[in-house]
């Protein structure tokens, strides 16, 4: 499901079937990594797409975290965390955050395995084709994280 | 197309009146809606989309056909990659092409993913399965078989339609 009223209509009617959401993290810069930000945008944003419509039944996707980088990262991490105690109030069971962002490795232990780091690669010079079977072969493997996840709560 | 349906007029006053132009234009858009719906819809139900696979090609075994179209909508126009099950029964020689979208709630379906219940489509979201004619299994979520494409054959390669519900098979 994605952000839009006609989705979470379906979401509310259907909550007992769709326990997962997925929180894209997204660092929004100016300085000399500017474009660098902007290509991780559009990376997450293809991927997390791609994901959503693998898994339309079961996933939330909810709008990006976004935030400026160079900003410190233990305030991320407690907003991030108020999102989190709020989604799970929102009824969810299981969260991901996805990311290309470096910067969120260090926090692995306290995210924990819902954290789903991938390098982003650069697209902006490719076919919608080629850009669809890139997207594809990373987000494959992000499927099978997520399977796995749901096996193991069965 | 019909962008003259709304007259400039109107256009203006939506912009320029602000609050009171929303509230009126809440009154418009149904009239604006049932005056652009049907155009849009002959174009979707009328137009096939060309993909890479050789109908020649086509065996008992569905395979995965990709394709990408342009979708033209009330803000811009995009690329869409769709794709579709696609096999020739062995049986009738007749093409089937199912859409992978599970009847469920949307998830994506696999054909023969499931070690457990091999030949069958499997929805890895709350383990739908169907037939390999996309009939539903009674029992798993999936309401209904799932959609198929109408298609057509062009210079030897397959080309795709909007896929259309079946009640049953
Ligand atoms: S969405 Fe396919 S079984 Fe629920």
């Amino acid at each position: 499901m994605k952000w839009i009223p006609q989705d979470i209509e379906t979401f509310l009617n259907a909550k007992e079937y769709i326990d997962t959401a997925v929180i894209p993290l997204v660092p929004l810069s100016f300085e000399e990594d500017v474009k660098q930000s902007a290509e991780m945008s559009e990376f997450i944003t293809l991927l997390t797409g791609y994901i959503e419509r693998q898994f339309t039944g079961r996933i939330v996707l909810l709008p990006s975290f976004t935030y400026l980088t160079h900003k410190n990262m233990d305030f991320l991490l407690t907003e991030l965390t108020n999102w989190k105690s709020s989604v799970e109030q929102g009824g969810f069971k299981h969260i991901f955050y996805v990311t290309s962002d470096i910067g969120w490795k260090e926090y692995e232990d306290i995210l924990g395995p819902s954290l789903l780091w991938i390098p982003s690669i650069p697209l902006e010079k490719m076919e919608e084709m080629q850009k669809w079977i890139i997207v594809e072969s990373q987000g494959k493997q992000l499927l099978n994280l997520f399977s796995r996840k749901w096996r193991e709560n069965e | 197309m019909s962008k003259h349906q709304v007259t400039r007029r109107q256009f203006l006053s939506y912009t320029l009146t602000g609050v009171g132009g929303f509230m009126a234009a809440g009154m418009l858009m149904p009239m604006v809606r049932f005056a652009v719906d049907p155009v849009l819809k002959g174009e979707a139900a009328g137009s096939y989309h060309p993909t890479t696979q050789k109908v020649a090609d086509l065996t008992d075994e569905p395979v995965r056909v990709d394709f990408t179209y342009k979708q033209k909508d009330a803000w811009y126009e995009s690329d869409v990659t769709a794709t579709a099950w696609v096999y020739k029964d062995k049986g009738t020689g007749k093409i089937v092409a199912l859409s992978p979208i599970c009847k469920h709630l949307g998830c994506t379906v696999n054909w023969n993913t499931n070690p457990d219940h091999p030949n069958q489509f499997f929805c890895p979201c709350h383990f739908g399965r169907y037939e390999k004619d996309g009939k539903n299994i009674p029992g798993t979520p999936p309401p209904q078989p799932l959609d198929l494409y109408p298609f057509k054959e062009k210079g030897g390669y397959l080309y795709l339609g909007k896929p259309q519900p079946r009640t049953e098979v």
